[in-house]
């Protein structure tokens, strides 16, 4: 019996779910093989295997705490994060026109990972005394206050793409925080004119505006910044409805898609495995989102409800950004697919959140 | 107060699983749209997004079949394909500033021609460059020793077109050269930048026949455009070979024979006797056994392809030309040759028979004492007929003859003229062949457009024609044609150089039919008496060609002529057929300001008809 109680304090869902998705990301890192001549094939799929075991470690480890003690944490964790970014912009390896990266020994860390988990511990923390009736004008300004730092530091880096992803966690845990319908009205409007100012002063930088041009009309340069959008759509689309089978795609073993093991991993899936592939991992997607959401609406506590919902934000808007960007129906940034795409930082966090879900599950009669 | 406790929590439960159910429906709503957009790419629209995903990979690269060969009538070659070295550079080093040096430095090419000729955009940005043609041995050991330095030049095996017989009948068989941009807009789209096409002779005529078809290889390349693998390869279709007609050992002693020509003219005193033509025809069938056309040139210049210096002196005035195929592009007014002309037309018009005598004082006063017109002969030839008037070449004959038809108003010798094939393009198998002119009332009237009072065509205007003077031109090959009717009773077929075409393994592919060219209406006596009088033009004393020909045992009907050119040495000129009863050969010669025809044109026939019928005695070039 005690066992018993033990195993149904386990979420077997969403911990099956997420090590499916992992253990898809390695098949398919391992089907891309190497990225130029001469290298290790297997390289990205080791190193993915090792971040999947931190990841379950950290999982794990945070099963077991109980995520309502981090509350006690959040100026900590909050300070901690923007100390992380600010050291970034001042002392950051720059790749690809953005400063992204620290280094640590041969490992680069992306802070802006971690910013994501934190801000909605943060954000979750704070908003939870309003017991769902986030009635108080002040209280919403404050929790935008409190996004609007990361996400200026993260604009500063540059890196847009990541900036609106806070912005989507924002609004996700103003909406279960039972924000009022007006005053996110306002909160959209503003943020309207604010990107309407973006364009209006030429604040992008040229290979964003480039982007967002190309995305609006992808043969608009078919060999120049609309080759990536154009070569995605021709390998998802030559993927047909079955795919052209594990380690066959043209357009994936002949260079033809760029950053294949990160941000346009889904051009591969896509490629490979048809739209059979893509359309049980975009089901995988949602099992896990309304799994997400179950847990937030079952969780003892606000603070549990905000947490899981910032989650679902994040996951739910990084899916939509990236596989939409690989289909053309959303500008190309560098989010990755959770879970799925190459890298450390994302794997942790991820799997970080996974924890923190185990755990508000875990306790959610206590 | 419990229950209003629980009923709040309840209320805020309900809030919250509403608000839930929010974001579930928007995330349901973004994944749809994931799903139907993926639906719509790979399920509705997968087709076409393959055949993109194909054309990325797949680059198909043209292979050059190999060009078909050229034989005499006994299968000797002429044009063969030899292998040669063609120096490549691969695309990914065209922008190498340091390599190109060094080519340009061994090659001795300037830098900025290598550039332009690799970076032409037309070719496929596979294929490799060709930076030069038939590069020498020594070449490309040093570039095999120093690979290196030379990272990226490749040496392929690219056969190009050799005469084992040097300059032997290279206006026949015509050049090879690049394709020109505007021909690569015109031609079929086949061909590509660097192909090599067949320029003049029957390596333009039977272009067709001797390229074959390109094969085809398909190749694997990655993003950077970088060729992985074969994924197929289609073999060229090798071109056709061309057996002529031409018998190769015919056509040197042709060759030797207008040279020898020439010199004789020289020795005469004619300096300027350095163009002209020879035309050896069966005037049974039209098969061309020689065609010779002089200055000549050497078509293996054009082989590694042609440097400007060499094109500059092959179109250079004070050259006469070496390309042009006299044998068929130029036409002279033919001097007495022409009287078979102007005799078949008195005959048909009825004006004269073989028999009728007309008297040769010397001068010709027929139209009036106004416009005398003299004989060759001032002392005059007295009395002649048909026959006896061809062997002496009598002008004032031939003046009362078309003077007659003249008076019948009908234009009958250029009526009789055209019938013969004159005027018009004999239709021979190879390209730039002129049609010569038959002059008329109209075209007298329209030539002299600006001139109204040079626009009549007066009797004396016939008369000139009659003896082959004035605004007539004809061609050699015209020339020989008109000479095998005589021989061939009236009709003769077309003209031709290819015999048939052969596979590469000797199989017959395609013969050229024998089609009709000229057929007239002329009884076999009237033939007869024409042939009679050109029979002794070689074999009487009196004969105009009688020194050419003496002791040559063969009976041969020829004719003299020797026309007057403005401003220039007279042309001389010379055609017959042989032997006379069975005739199975026809000849014309050409001499441009050879002076007499039968000193220098005449004996360079019977240079011709010595080999022809395997006479060793040179009589008639020893003189």
């Amino acid at each position: 019996m005690i066992l018993g109680s033990r195993v149904r304090k386990i979420e077997f869902g969403i911990m099956f779910i997420t090590l499916s998705l992992i253990v898809f990301s390695i098949l398919m890192i391992y089907s891309i093989g190497a990225i130029s001549d001469g290298d290790d094939p297997l390289h990205f799929a080791k190193r993915q295997l090792l971040w999947a075991f931190f990841g379950i470690g950290i999982m794990g480890g945070m099963a077991f705490l109980d995520y309502s003690k981090l509350k006690a944490y959040f100026p900590l964790i909050y300070g901690g994060t923007i100390l992380l970014l600010l050291t970034i912009i001042l002392f950051g390896k720059s790749t690809l026109g953005a400063q992204r990266w620290i280094s640590i020994g041969s490992f680069q860390l992306q802070p802006s990972e971690f910013a994501k988990l934190a801000i909605i511990i943060a954000l979750a923390a704070f908003l939870e005394r309003s017991e769902g009736k986030l009635h108080d004008v002040k209280t919403v300004i404050q929790a935008i206050g409190i996004t609007i730092v990361p996400i200026l530091l993260i604009i500063m880096q540059p890196d847009l793409g990541t900036a609106l992803v806070f912005v989507v966690i924002l609004i996700g845990i103003l909406i279960s925080a039972g924000i009022k319908v007006k005053h996110l009205a306002v909160i959209l409007i503003v943020g309207l004119l604010l990107v309407a100012m973006v364009f209006q002063f030429n604040i992008l930088k040229d290979y964003q505006q480039t982007r967002l041009v190309v995305f609006l009309n992808p043969d608009i340069d078919p060999s120049g910044s609309g080759y990536n959008l154009r070569q995605s759509m021709i390998a998802i689309g030559s993927g047909g409805i079955f795919g052209k089978g594990l380690f066959s795609g043209t357009q994936s073993r002949l260079n033809f898609i760029p950053e294949r093991h990160t941000d346009f991993i889904f051009s591969v899936i896509g490629e490979e495995l048809g739209l059979v592939g893509g359309g049980l991992l975009v089901l995988g997607f949602f099992l896990l989102l309304t799994r997400t959401l179950a847990i937030g609406a079952n969780s003892r506590n606000h603070f549990g409800l905000l947490l899981a919902t910032g989650i679902t934000s994040m996951w739910a808007f990084q899916v939509l950004i990236n596989i939409g960007m690989t289909i053309g129906i959303m500008p190309i940034t560098g989010i990755p697919l959770p879970f799925i795409s190459y890298g450390g930082s994302s794997m942790m966090t991820n799997m970080f959140a996974v924890g923190l879900l185990l755990s508000i599950y875990a306790r959610r009669f206590s | 107060m419990d229950d209003v406790i629980k009923d709040k929590e309840q209320r805020i439960e309900n809030r919250t699983i509403i608000r839930v159910d929010v974001l579930v429906a928007i995330v349901f709503i973004a994944l749809a749209v994931i799903v139907v957009r993926l639906w719509y790419l790979q399920a509705i629209n997968g087709e076409k997004y393959k055949v993109f995903a194909e054309e990325n990979r797949i680059r198909s690269i043209p292979v050059r079949a190999p060009r078909g060969k050229i034989l005499d009538r006994d299968r000797r070659p002429l044009a063969v394909n030899r292998l040669a070295f063609t120096m490549t550079l691969i695309p990914e080093k065209m922008d190498d500033e340091k390599l190109l040096k060094r080519i340009s430095e061994l090659l001795e090419i300037p830098i900025d021609v290598i550039e332009e000729r690799i970076e032409s955009k037309r070719v496929d940005p596979l294929m490799p460059r060709v930076i030069k043609r038939d590069v020498s041995p020594e070449t490309v050991a040093y570039v095999k020793e120093h690979s290196d330095k030379f990272h990226g030049v490749e040496i392929i095996d690219d056969p190009i077109r050799d005469y084992p017989r040097g300059t032997l009948a290279s206006h026949v068989l015509g050049y090879l050269s690049e394709i020109s941009d505007e021909e690569l807009e015109n031609e079929e789209p086949e061909y590509l930048l660097g192909d090599l096409i067949g320029k003049n002779g029957v390596e333009n005529e039977y272009e067709d026949v001797l390229s074959g078809s390109k094969g085809v290889q398909l190749l694997e390349v990655n993003a950077g455009n970088v060729a992985l693998r074969t994924l197929k390869k289609e073999e060229p279709d090798p071109g056709n070979d061309l057996v002529l007609t031409l018998d190769a050992e015919i056509q040197e002693v042709a060759e030797r024979a207008l040279q020898k020509g020439m010199d004789l003219a020289k020795k005469d005193g004619f300096k300027n006797a350095r163009a002209g033509a020879i035309v050896v025809m069966d005037p049974n069938n039209g098969e061309i056994l020689a065609m010779t056309s002089l200055p000549t040139y050497d078509p293996r210049i054009f082989s590694g392809g042609i440097s400007e210096a060499d094109w500059a002196v092959l179109n250079d005035e004070n050259n006469l030309y070496p390309l042009n195929n006299r044998a068929l592009m130029s036409s002279y007014p033919p001097g007495s040759t022409f009287k078979i002309v102007t005799s078949v037309a008195g005959l048909r018009t009825g004006v004269m028979s073989s028999r009728s005598r007309f008297t040769c004082s010397g001068g010709w006063t027929g139209w009036g004492k106004r416009w005398l017109k003299w004989c060759w002969k001032r002392s005059g030839h007295g009395s002649r007929n048909l026959e006896e008037a061809l062997t002496v070449s009598c002008d004032s004959y031939f003046y009362d003859v078309s003077y007659l038809i003249h008076k019948r108003g009908k234009e009958e010798l250029q009526l009789w003229s055209r019938k013969m094939g004159l005027g018009a393009n004999t239709g021979i198998d190879l390209p730039g062949e002129t049609g010569g002119r038959i002059p008329d009332k109209k075209w007298k009237a329209e030539f002299n457009k600006a001139w109204p009072e040079n626009q009549t065509w007066f009797p004396g205007d016939t008369v000139n024609m009659a003896i082959g003077q004035g605004d007539l031109l004809i061609s050699p090959l015209q020339l020989v044609s008109i000479y095998s009717i005589i021989a061939n009773d009236g009709r003769i077929p077309r003209p031709h150089v290819v015999k048939e075409v052969i596979t590469t393994d000797g199989m017959k592919a395609m013969a050229v039919e024998t089609e009709e060219m000229v057929k007239i209406d002329v009884p076999a006596s009237d033939f007869k008496a024409i042939e009679r009088g050109l029979k002794k033009v070689t074999t009487v004393a009196d004969g105009t060609a009688a020194g050419a020909f003496i002791g040559f045992p063969i009976p041969v009907a020829g004719k003299t002529g020797t026309s007057e050119v403005a401003g220039k040495d007279d042309y001389a000129f010379f055609a017959a057929y042989a032997p006379v009863d069975d005739p199975k050969y026809a000849i014309s010669v050409v001499i441009e300001q050879g002076g007499h025809g039968g000193s220098v044109a005449g004996p360079a026939a019977r240079e011709v008809f010595d080999y022809l019928f395997g006479i060793e005695d040179k009589a008639g070039m020893k003189r």
